[in-house]
């Protein structure tokens, strides 16, 4: 059906109207004759419409006269009548050509260029290199060899392991990806120092010297492994005198200290949670203001035209919506959208066991929060603070006990052992 | 007209008996109906007179009559006819 409209609109097809006595003789002639007709349509005053092919039309002014029927052509519909316009407006046919002929010739340069995958690179600096490649903004699409573009981007920029280029309409997009180097090792002089205060539990020294044992209690700032290392002091042989050679001495030499220290450390959370709680909370109901501001103007669109307060306690959200800056052209418009929602008052009386647990909930997350990720948990002490006023107050303080590294490397400065 | 009933018979008993189908063999009309929106008839002889209430087709010595409302003729060809609209009864007249 879809296929059989295509075609009428194609070939061109009218609507015709046939007066008479008899429109089936008409139509059965027409139909013996090879002519084909479709939705033949009776209309309240008894005249026929018939849908008729341009091309049989002539055949059926013969037909007409044979059965003594006249029509009288409706309506002209399909692609031939469509030209016959195009031809009496020429400017318009020309117009309509010329702007396919821009629209394509536009289409055939690069408008966009979106670079993906640089993480450490400019974006700016492969902008520059697909330029000197021959890929810029404005560039002749069809001029453009994607291979040798990516080519030059590698060869100017040698951080780059790989580059492609896809050119996909008006835009190109340009993939990098970048080399890993391997990171330089550190040669400055360095201790490891604890981070925190905490006690130690094992030491592991990569480079550098001890200098705490197991079980010491560390200070933040503490030298845990030193990079000073100290010339190995020979114990003086047996029956010679306790006194060395100068001359045989080893200068100090410094390191950059490498190791983990692990200790115990220490975190605690105090929290206190009243009973008897009272204050205001939002109820659900809200009100929003939208307005417009041009310049210092305002003008309310929508929301409380007259009165400020729409209700008797609330709190404000204010959202901003500001047109896109453009080049230098800055709108001085600006939506602003104020929401205003309800609070009321509140009073909420707790057991002890329910306010003890928000309690130590409350202590356990201050507690955690100086935590780094990677200490391991090895003991949690819960412990209620017993105070005067226990009727109103819960009060419990949390102690974690975690193991983690606790080292940080500071450099110091000392003649570089080279 | 004796002979003729006596040669359509001989016909029918020979379509029976090749079990070929009957709109061919004797020339009837061949009916196809979608519900009561349309209605498809092949091999017939021509409309004898159409309104959007009535449509009488000829077929083999007979007239098929399409009784609705708002029929109109969807298709006209030598040898097929469709019908559209809202069909009420369908009746053969000899």
């Amino acid at each position: 059906m879809l296929l059989f409209k295509i075609m009428s609109c194609l070939q061109g097809y009218l609507v015709i109207q046939v007066m008479g006595d008899a429109p089936e003789k008409f139509v059965n002639m027409a139909a013996s004759r090879g002519i084909y007709l479709w939705d033949v349509e009776q209309l309240s005053n008894g005249t026929v419409m018939i849908k008729v092919y341009l091309k049989n039309v002539n055949a059926l002014r013969h037909i007409a006269r044979r059965t003594r029927c006249r029509f009288r052509i409706r309506q002209r519909s399909g692609l031939p009548f469509y030209v016959a316009v195009l031809r009496r407006r020429k400017a318009l046919a020309l117009g309509a050509f010329l702007s396919l002929i821009i629209l394509y010739f536009l289409t055939s340069f690069i408008w966009i260029i979106e670079i993906k995958g640089n993480e450490k690179l400019d974006s700016y600096d492969v902008l520059r290199a697909a330029e000197q490649a021959g890929l810029r903004r404005g560039a002749f699409k069809w001029n453009i060899n994607p291979g040798a573009v990516e080519d030059g981007i590698v060869e100017q920029l040698p951080l780059l392991s790989w580059s492609g280029v896809y050119i996909k309409g008006t835009k190109a997009t340009i993939e990098v990806a970048e080399r890993i180097l391997p990171e330089e090792e550190d040669h400055q002089p360095a201790h490891i120092v604890a981070k925190k205060t905490g006690v130690i539990k094992e030491v592991l020294v990569l480079n550098g010297r001890q200098a705490v044992k197991e079980g010491d209690t560390v200070s933040a700032g503490q030298v845990l492994i030193s990079g000073e290392i100290l010339p190995v002091e020979e114990e003086p042989p047996p029956g010679v005198d306790g006194e060395k050679p100068a001359e045989n001495m080893e200068p100090v030499r410094y390191v950059h200290a490498m190791g983990f220290a692990r200790a115990r450390v220490w975190y605690e959370g105090y929290s206190e949670v009243s009973l008897v709680e009272t204050g205001q909370r939002p109820t659900g109901k809200q009100k929003t203001c939208v307005s417009i501001k041009f310049k210092s103007k305002e003008i309310i669109l929508s929301g409380n035209q007259n009165q400020n307060e729409p209700f008797e306690t609330y709190e404000t959200r204010t959202l901003v919506n500001k047109a896109p800056q453009w080049r230098n052209i800055d709108l001085p418009v600006e939506l602003i959208t104020v929401k205003y929602f309800e609070l009321a008052d509140y009073r909420e009386e707790r057991s002890r066991l329910v306010a003890r647990r928000a309690a130590e909930a409350q202590a356990h997350a201050l507690a955690a929060e100086s935590m780094p990720d990677d200490a391991a948990i090895q003991e949690r002490w819960v412990e209620e603070v017993e105070t005067g006023d226990s009727d109103k107050l819960v009060r419990v303080r949390v102690v974690i006990e975690t193991v983690e590294d606790i080292g940080e490397e500071a450099p110091f400065n000392g003649a570089p052992n080279t | 007209m004796v002979l003729r009933d006596f040669s359509q018979k001989v016909k029918k008993q020979f379509a029976d008996f090749l079990e070929l189908p009957g709109d061919v063999m004797l020339d009837l009309p061949k009916i196809t109906m979608f519900g009561d929106l349309k209605l498809y008839i092949e091999n017939h002889r021509g409309i004898l007179e159409y309104s959007t209430s009535e449509v009488r087709i000829g077929v083999r010595d007979g007239e098929v009559v399409v009784v609705g409302e708002g029929l109109l003729l969807r298709n006209v060809l030598p040898d097929e006819i469709c019908v559209e609209g809202k069909i009420k009864t369908l009746s053969f007249s000899y």
